[in-house]
């Protein structure tokens, strides 16, 4: 669950307001705005790279400042995916799946049995198989978003934010991302955040919609894809 | 056993193996036992364990430089690390300051000039995201640091200039008795430092970014990383001189072989086959050197420099 409360956002002036905003758990959300609206502002201070100018945020149970000066604490509540991974050199995709455990390892970084048994799980879950033991230089860019989806599922916290996921991707591939993602919160419980371009994508899947325009956030109520261009474009 | 134990068993055997044989080419004819003895602590043990050290710390120091600047051809020699410290030795050695030939006033320089001069790249790096630029500023500030050290050359007196030459030669057999356990100290604290940090130096291996999102508190890492790549490549540099490509080559090697980039794997083998390394270099300029003198920095350039550019030609 992510709770935001009188908050503003923004590099170091404020560029947006949200008055008040639960997002519940079990639900994906769709984070819709023109470019330059303050989505990435947003979703990076949400995710602690930027810092909160004003106002509270809960990340699950945790106020976001008490998180942001809790590096490991915080990795155990909030996942985030960027929208391109490129691969590392001789990093295989389980390996790279491996790492979403981290947070949760010892020194040595060890996976233990129960880590490589939820990996396990959700690879063949995902429908990954096939690639687990490539390169994550070898994939292509659709199954590296899916593996990427895949480090940040077992990384296994409350809230999971991912900027753009799927901008780089074929119709195909968004489709499949977006699947995941509300497959995985049915039966999981958790809080998904994701920003997107694809307003036919959103509301087709029927996903609740959250607009940026004019340095306000709200949750969108419409249903038509026209209101929605409106409200967005509307100065 | 699969075929990583095996890897691993193989290079603890090969590394005994050649360290034994490195001892006993420094066999030197009839001489009784009170000599034998001297000998044996004062010059057959600390050539081996320099050789032992430096291969392993700076293989080491290039893993975890290749790790921070994200760029699998980073290493202490070519991004200028040792320069750094080659250019204050030059500066002590050649400007006359007496203290300079105790232990901790040759170890201090080094090292101060080693973390300088990878204070200095690494923000480079921040700014020139390119490989091939960053090495061409590594370049550039190492033959800017050799001209000034030609320059104060100079000025010395041809006494200094012998001593500062030969150390630039980089030398196994400098280390005496006595240093050899502030060199030993130094190498294994910074070895105890990677190896608590595996989990950390694994994420980090994915950009700061999503270090940072996986728990990893990036800053203090990063300012880590710097400390302990400075420390390996300065007190080697200090006490063995400049040794070129092998915190490079080695990491390389490691990542190829074992295809990985889990950094206990990484940092097991890169202090196994970088001890070898190094051990196997001295011993074939122990073997040569009835016929021509090898130093090591000349030897490990030979095997090494052909290496890289095969690794550059692959890549692109």
């Amino acid at each position: 669950m992510i709770r935001i409360q009188n908050a503003h956002f923004g590099y170091d002036k404020p560029l947006i307001h949200v008055s008040n905003l639960i997002l519940e758990a079990g639900k994906v959300y769709a984070l819709v705005g023109l470019n330059g609206s303050g989505k990435s502002t947003l979703l990076k201070t949400l995710s602690g790279q930027l810092a909160l100018l004003e106002g509270e945020v809960w990340l699950a149970e945790h106020s976001l400042r008490l998180l942001n000066a809790q590096a490991d604490l915080r990795a155990k509540q909030l996942a985030f995916v960027s929208s391109r991974f490129e691969g590392v050199d001789q990093l295989s995709v389980f390996d790279y799946i491996g790492l979403g455990r981290s947070p949760y390892l010892g020194a040595f970084g060890r996976l233990h049995a129960s880590d490589k048994h939820k990996i396990e799980a959700l690879i063949e879950h995902l429908k990954l198989s096939h690639l687990k033991l490539k390169r994550t230089k070898e994939i292509s860019d659709g199954e590296r978003q899916l593996v990427s989806l895949a480090r940040a599922f077992v990384q296994d916290t409350p809230v999971l934010i991912l900027d753009e996921p799927a901008s780089f991707l074929d119709f195909l591939n968004r489709e499949k991302v977006l699947d995941a993602l509300l497959d995985w919160v049915k039966d999981q419980q958790k809080c998904v955040l994701f920003s997107s371009h694809d307003l036919d994508l959103c509301l087709e899947k029927q996903v609740p919609i959250l607009t940026i325009a004019n340095g306000q956030m709200n949750r969108w109520q419409g249903d038509s894809k026209k209101e929605l261009i409106e409200l967005l474009t509307a100065q | 056993m699969n075929y990583k134990n095996r890897l691993f068993v193989g290079l603890i055997s090969v590394v005994i193996l050649s360290s034994l044989f490195h001892l006993q080419l420094t066999e030197m004819g009839t001489i009784n036992r009170a000599q034998a003895a001297v000998f044996w602590w004062e010059f057959r043990i600390p050539r081996l364990v320099s050789a032992l050290i430096a291969g392993a710390g700076l293989s080491v120091s290039g893993l975890l430089m290749q790790n921070l600047f994200r760029n699998p051809m980073a290493g202490p020699y070519v991004l200028g690390i040792n320069s750094g410290a080659s250019l204050s030795t030059a500066l002590l050695v050649l400007g006359g300051f007496s203290w300079m030939h105790s232990t901790i006033g040759l170890v201090g320089s080094a090292l101060i000039g080693a973390l300088m001069a990878s204070m200095l790249m690494f923000a480079v790096s921040l700014r020139v995201k390119q490989t091939s630029s960053l090495l061409i500023v590594g370049l550039m500030f190492a033959s800017f640091c050799g001209s000034i050290e030609s320059v104060l050359q100079s000025w010395a007196s041809p006494e200094q200039v012998k001593q500062f030459f030969l150390w630039n030669m980089g030398s196994l057999q400098q280390l005496n008795a006595q240093q050899l356990p502030w060199f030993a100290s130094l190498f294994f604290v910074a070895i105890a430092w990677s190896f608590g940090r595996v989990n950390a130096l694994n994420a980090f291996v994915l950009g700061q970014e999503q270090a940072f999102q996986l728990g990893v508190r990036v800053k203090a890492l990063r300012i880590s990383m710097l400390a302990i790549t400075a420390v390996l490549a300065g007190s080697i540099t200090a006490f063995c001189g400049p040794i070129a490509f092998v915190g490079l080559a080695i990491p390389n090697v490691g990542r190829q072989l074992l295809r990985t980039q889990d950094h206990l794997q990484l940092l097991l083998f890169c202090l196994l086959f970088g001890a070898f390394f190094l051990v196997s270099c001295d011993v074939l300029s122990l073997l040569l050197e009835p016929y021509f003198s090898l130093p090591i920095n000349v030897l490990t350039s030979l095997i090494g420099a052909p290496y890289i550019a095969y690794l550059v030609l692959r890549r692109a």
